[in-house]
């Protein structure tokens, strides 16, 4: 068992050292310029359609051989899903995709020449990465379809999830409820790729503005650039520290606070997925022995960074913790909040607790 | 537009409490009017699933859960219980997705952070008709929803008819942007033809269908009514998957053959 865990850190330290290699100018994770995702690099590389048509043939089948594994392995992806990817990753790598994927099957003579964003040879190894060695499909082509938005991430970033989307639409509805949000100071803790922080901002009124904070340097040169992307940088404020550290000029001036942190129990990690046990930024997932630790922290710091009337939407492991998040505030918190409340994700699982700062 | 899609499912609190993958029978709620349905058997609905990009095997599972409505059939495979399905098409994204349970798709496992399978497919239904629609091939689940929104649509246009007085018929406008230019009752306010990738091909769509069914299958006697000859109106019908699939099933159960 001992020996396991050796294992699995060392591969999670490896993982983390490896050449991030979707780029063609490789650079360590602990880099703080960020990479640019694979479907913005220019078409510099030039191959033929007879030799993307044999990669993508031996990708399909080697998606095909993993059948139901990872699926019984450990609730990992299954060949649908793969084979999904993998047109997602000639979308992203290829300059004229729908071209490539339209194409009748029988020209495998066809040498005409065909522009891509990574090397045939890059092509191979990243979807050898993505089946062999489990890495998520996101940090491969180097991005993620969130909302409307899509943003960067790379080892180091959590990979935002589809579930955390609603997060933003929480927010719009607090909004509409009372126009002093929109143009106020929000809070996001813990922003990782930046995503809260940069769809919050973009349904705020033109004087409101966004802090987003993380712990992690990597975290923060990320969501930079996805700030910088969506052209926010007059309205999105990136700081690196822990929580609420970077925030304590301003306490008390915050209309909302939102925040995903971590919040799996330790002792769940090592059972994860390998794509999120093994690649994914502890820091950004583990969140104590119960997996509360953080928002319990996020809960207390609310009160004296909210103004009266303040809105805050936090993440949770779902059911069990947001019902004893809910009982924490409504006990240990007494009188602090109004109208704190849980709300389901779309799998019906009580992913959120919201409320508002008491007046 | 697609921000306000799942905007306007959020201002339902009773669509995020009903969340639940549907396996028991749909009743409708005496709020909604009843519409006409038009209910082919649900073998024959998983071909017109096969026509969207998505894995078939997934499709079957929605398109057999549906059409559990409490109406009876008047024999022919439609159900008459009086108004028309084209309000539905006539409503905005937010109207429409107002009458919508939404859902994702497995709902197994605790989700968030111990997940990463770019699952982010999405289901509606549409409680007055109890018409699923889905998507899946998009990459992220707001992408889903406006695709999953649009197909419903279509699916509507496909599915849901309205009644006709042959004797007084004339074609509505929707019907005639759809018409080739050639067609003798067009005028020229109508625009150039809209074609199926067009959002409001499928009013259109629906219209056609409505007239096609008044006139038990005929393409000749609707081709009159449109001012096209037969064959101008066979290759319309032929142009779209839907359209055709739609077409020659109700063809079918009339005992007439298909048109090629």
């Amino acid at each position: 068992m001992k020996v396991d865990i050796c294992e699995c850190v060392e591969e999670m330290r490896l993982s983390f050292i490896r050449p991030i290699s979707c780029c063609a100018v490789s650079s360590p994770a602990t880099s703080l310029k960020p990479q640019t995702p694979l479907f913005l690099r220019p078409p510099t590389f030039k191959t033929t359609i007879s030799d993307l048509k044999k990669w993508h043939l031996w990708a399909k089948s080697l998606a095909s051989s993993v059948g139901s594994t990872f699926l019984e392995l450990d609730n990992g992806p299954d060949s649908d899903l793969l084979l999904r990817e993998l047109n997602w990753l000639v979308e992203d790598a290829v300059e004229t995709p729908k071209l490539f994927l339209q194409q009748p099957h029988k020209d495998y003579h066809d040498n005409s020449s065909v522009s891509i964003r990574a090397s045939l040879e890059d092509l191979y190894m990243l979807w050898k990465q993505r089946v062999e060695e489990r890495r998520p499909f996101q940090y491969v082509v180097g991005c993620e379809h969130w909302r409307d938005l899509v943003l960067s991430v790379q080892e180091g970033v959590l990979i935002p999830r589809p579930e955390t989307e609603l997060i933003v639409d929480l927010v719009d509805d607090a909004i509409k409820e009372n126009e002093e949000l929109r143009e106020g100071l929000w809070a996001d803790l813990g922003t990782g790729s930046g995503a809260l922080a940069i769809g919050i901002a973009r349904i705020l009124g033109t004087s409101g503005r966004v802090v987003a904070t993380d712990l992690s340097p990597v975290a923060t040169a990320v969501a930079s650039y996805n700030v910088q992307r969506y052209d926010l940088e007059e309205k999105v404020y990136v700081k690196q520290g822990s929580w609420f550290e970077p925030l304590r000029d301003d306490e008390g001036e915050f209309v909302g606070l939102v925040s995903n942190p971590p919040y799996i129990p330790s002792k769940d990690i090592d059972g994860l997925q390998a794509e999120v046990g093994r690649h994914e930024p502890r820091l950004a997932l583990d969140g104590g022995a119960s997996g509360v630790n953080d928002l319990i922290h996020l809960c207390d710091g609310a009160v004296s960074l909210l103004k009266p009337g303040g809105f805050f939407a936090f993440e949770t492991n779902g059911d069990e913790q947001s019902k004893s998040l809910v009982h924490y505030i409504e006990t240990k918190k007494q009188g602090s909040f109004s109208k704190v409340k849980m709300v389901p994700d779309f799998a019906g699982i009580q992913r959120f607790i919201t409320g508002f700062r008491g007046r | 537009m697609v921000r306000s899609v799942f905007k306007s499912f959020l201002y339902l609190p009773k669509t995020i409490t009903n969340i639940s993958i549907l396996t028991h029978p749909i009743s409708i709620p005496s709020t909604y009017p009843t519409p006409r349905i038009y209910r082919p058997v649900v073998k024959k609905i998983q071909q017109i699933g096969s026509l969207f990009s998505v894995p078939v095997g997934e499709l079957g599972s929605l398109f057999s859960a549906k059409y559990s409505i409490n109406a009876s059939s008047n024999g022919n495979g439609s159900v008459d219980t009086g108004l028309g399905g084209r309000d539905y098409l006539l409503m905005s994204d937010e109207e429409l997705m107002r009458q919508c349970e939404m859902s994702t798709f497995k709902a197994s496992g605790p989700g968030g952070q111990h997940r990463n399978k770019r699952e982010s497919a999405v289901r509606l239904k549409h409680n007055p008709t109890g018409i699923v629609a889905q998507a899946v091939e998009d990459r992220s689940q707001h992408m889903n929803r406006a695709s999953a929104l649009s197909r419903l649509r279509v699916l509507l246009a496909l599915k849901v008819r309205n009644n006709i007085d042959l004797d007084t018929y004339t074609p509505p406008q929707e019907l005639l942007q759809i018409l080739p230019a050639k067609s003798t009752i067009r005028v020229s306010k109508c625009g150039p033809q809209i074609g199926p990738n067009n959002p409001k091909f499928a009013l259109g769509m629906q219209a056609l269908l409505d007239l096609l069914f008044a006139v038990e299958g005929s393409v000749s006697d609707a081709a009159k009514k449109l001012g096209l000859s037969t064959g101008a109106l066979s290759r319309l019908l032929l142009s779209d998957d839907n359209l055709r699939m739609a077409v020659n099933e109700f063809r079918k159960s009339k005992g007439i053959k298909p048109l090629k």
